[in-house]
């Protein structure tokens, strides 16, 4: 009997038996009766999808990592990784800090992402509150040449800027840079400021934008100017938000590799980011994947600190972005 | 304490003039409404004086000092919104002592004052908690105590009564006008609700279109009112209103003829236009002619709709005439009265009822410039502001 044949017939004796379908499940085919099942009690169905589909989930964004654990646990120069390890053995968690100066590779990129973050906050919230809360000419044409270079692709900006961070070019046509900005921290700062800065100043503008006038006012007759205001009511009061913007900006910097490898020097004492760490253990002739996956677990650490610390007002800056007065 | 002085104000907008010259001159430690219907300018002429709004040009002095283009901060200012404007995130205590943080006060001198304000709106024992764990009544105390906690020279308070319900508005304005006995500051107050203007200011000014009506004490206001829309806007419910032409002694409405003293009416030369009106109060019954002042002669006319409010009876009246034209007479809008009478009396819908109105409160206004030309249309009653002349049943 085909299954098709099969599946008819079913069809017809639930059709001929009205709707008591749990009396005759012997007749009908399994997966039949789990579709009578799954439609008389949906959430059981849903139980399966959320299992099924969690699963898939956790596996495609767990497994990686799971797999750079086993790596980091493997001896060195061993190719064959087995899916479980054999022995748990920590020392390259260890050996990462003992072979490169690793710390300051993270230090290095935990102080751009920190610096572009801080900087990129404040001038954005500037930007916000203007776009957010003021009216004046022209406020559509900027805040949309804003999404326009925000489209734009940094990397056709790359060899303009490498040139004039080496005093090579005149800026504007006017005047060389004061210092050589390449191989300092000033060369991934400002770049990487400006790429994130359209972003996040569209996040601030919503948020800001939302907080009642009011509010505003009587900060600004208790004794505040605009700016204090900004900074004792209105970011506090948007503070999903600032969060939101504040931890994109820190992930895109701490994660950014084009502009930060290639404006710095290779080692760590020349503001290398931590992409170099994890490529400092290849070697003309060796390379250490064991150690590169260890570098690689640890470097993921603070940023998922972060995101765990502060879901609550990522998702709620995400999803929300209303305030209540 | 300070005096406020506004010279000329205006202030233009694109498209509009929100206020157009203002001049208010208020003495210290007064307490002054500024009312009008929506979008009369009151709140912009506040938020000039609280610099939240630039004035197109004028002058605006706070005491001796001239504030025109200083911040609000520096104007020695304390205002409370419609919308009451408590930080969500601070706590009450931290909410009033939000300005004294910002000027450094000692910890001590603003845990005294902090304590003293909330003393005076009876918020003690409440400084810990979040605005959002308060009513309405009590986060307006906490807005009124975060103002008077500086100890500003002047208060600007923007409807602050009214996003709170008709029993607790009450209440409130008792406690507003209790705390300006008590520290006797200057005082602006926005409202629209011409009760709290009447009963809690001792000036009251009228705007509308951004223009300034007229100033003086709500019972000028109410018996000598300036102008037309100022005698339509203050008194609840409104003036009555009719067309007239000044005859030889007597004016001439279609249906009323009310005869008038041409020496208290000297500016007016026959056959003038004029508009008349008459408060709802100053209308009597044929029988009750002994309370009015100066009864004019009796009017046929009949019931229409009664409003019994409880203390009072509103009763909508049509003309009978013979010689009235239907036609012609816009005698729904024009010529229908209302009035109010004692809760006592024994009327009903569709009675022939005769009225009389009190000539010593007639008031005439120009046709053209809706100016009032007099108030009274008698001589000797040539009315002052006195307290017994609102008291009409």
């Amino acid at each position: 009997m085909s299954i098709d044949a099969r599946d008819h017939e079913d069809a017809e004796v639930f059709d001929g038996s009205g709707d008591d379908a749990d009396d005759d499940g012997d007749n009908k085919s399994r997966v039949a009766r789990w579709a009578d099942d799954w439609i008389k009690h949906p959430e059981k169905a849903y139980a399966v999808m959320l299992v099924f589909l969690g699963g898939v989930l956790l596996t495609t964004s767990l497994f990686p990592l799971y797999w750079l654990f086993n790596v980091a646990m493997a001896a060195p120069g061993q190719t064959d990784i087995p899916l479980f390890p054999a022995t748990v053995d920590l020392t390259a968690f260890v050996q990462v800090f003992q072979q490169v100066p690793f710390a300051r590779f993270m230090f290095n990129s935990l102080f751009y992402a920190f610096t572009v973050t801080v900087f990129v906050l404040l001038v954005g919230s500037l930007a916000g509150y203007a776009f957010g809360r003021l009216e004046f000419r022209g406020k559509t044409p900027l805040l949309f040449s804003l999404l326009v270079l925000s489209f734009f692709p940094p990397a056709t900006l790359f060899i303009p800027l490498f040139r004039a961070f080496n005093q090579q070019v005149p800026m504007l046509g006017l005047f060389t840079l004061p210092v050589e900005l390449y191989g300092t921290p000033g060369a991934v700062v400002t770049p990487l400021s400006a790429f994130t800065m359209p972003l996040a100043i569209f996040i601030l503008t919503t948020f800001y934008g939302q907080i009642p006038d009011g509010l505003e006012e009587a900060a600004r007759v208790e004794g505040t100017t605009r700016i204090g205001a900004l900074f004792r009511v209105i970011m506090p009061l948007s503070a999903p938000g600032v969060a939101t913007a504040g931890i994109l900006t820190f992930i895109t910097v701490y994660t950014e590799f084009f502009f930060s490898y290639l404006m710095t020097g290779n080692s760590a004492a020349e503001w290398a980011p931590v992409v170099d760490g994890v490529l400092a253990f290849q070697t003309q002739y060796t390379v250490r994947y064991d150690l590169q996956a260890a570098a690689s677990l640890i470097a993921i650490v603070p940023v998922a600190i972060l995101v765990v610390v502060a879901q609550d007002k990522i998702i709620s800056g995400l999803t929300q972005g209303a305030l209540k007065e | 304490m300070a005096r406020v002085k506004l010279t000329d104000v205006t202030k233009q907008y694109d498209d509009v003039t929100a206020v157009d010259n203002m001049n208010l001159d208020l003495k210290d430690g007064e307490f002054i409404c500024l009312v009008g219907p929506s979008g009369c300018g009151k709140s912009t002429t506040l938020e000039t004086v609280a610099g939240l709004t630039k004035p197109t040009s004028g002058e605006i002095l706070i005491g001796d000092r001239e504030v025109t283009n200083l911040p609000p901060k520096d104007r020695g200012i304390a205002m409370v919104f419609q919308n009451i404007a408590l930080f969500p995130h601070m706590d009450v205590y931290d909410n009033i002592s939000f300005g004294l943080r910002l000027r450094d006060f000692p910890k001590e001198e603003m845990d005294e004052r902090v304590d003293e304000a909330a003393r005076v709106v009876r918020l003690q024992g409440m400084l810990d908690r979040m605005p959002s764990e308060m009513s309405g009544g009590q986060r307006q105390r906490v807005a009124i105590a975060r103002a008077i906690v500086r100890d500003p020279d002047v208060f600007l308070m923007d409807e602050p009564l009214a996003n709170l319900d008709a029993k607790l508005r009450v209440n409130m304005r008792t406690e507003l006008q209790r705390l300006h006995k008590q520290l006797d500051t200057t005082i602006i107050y926005v409202t629209h609700n011409q009760a709290e203007a009447m009963t809690m200011s001792d000036r009251i000014a009228v705007l509308n279109k951004g223009e300034l009506q007229q100033i003086a004490a709500p019972l000028t206001c109410y018996n000598q009112p300036a102008n037309r829309f100022v005698a339509g806007f203050i008194g609840s419910p409104s003036m009555n209103f009719f067309d007239a032409t000044a005859g030889d002694g007597s004016l001439d409405a279609n249906g009323y003829s009310i005869s008038f003293d041409t020496a208290a009416v000297d500016r007016l030369g026959a056959d003038d236009p004029v508009e008349v009106g008459i408060r709802p109060e100053d209308i009597y019954l044929e029988h009750n002619s002994v309370e009015a002042e100066d009864p004019s002669r009796t009017f046929s006319v009949e019931t229409d709709v009664l409003e019994p409010m409880g203390d009072e009876i509103f009763v909508y009246l049509k003309p009978i005439l013979e010689s009235f034209d239907e036609e012609t007479a816009d005698f729904e809008e024009r010529q229908g009265l209302l009035m109010s009478v004692d809760p006592a009396t024994d009327i009903g819908e569709g009675e022939h009822v005769e009225v009389v109105f009190d000539r010593a409160r007639i008031h005439l206004f120009d046709d053209q410039t809706g100016d009032a030309i007099s108030h009274g249309v008698v001589s000797d009653a040539d009315v002052e502001a006195g307290d017994d002349g609102v008291q009409v049943d």
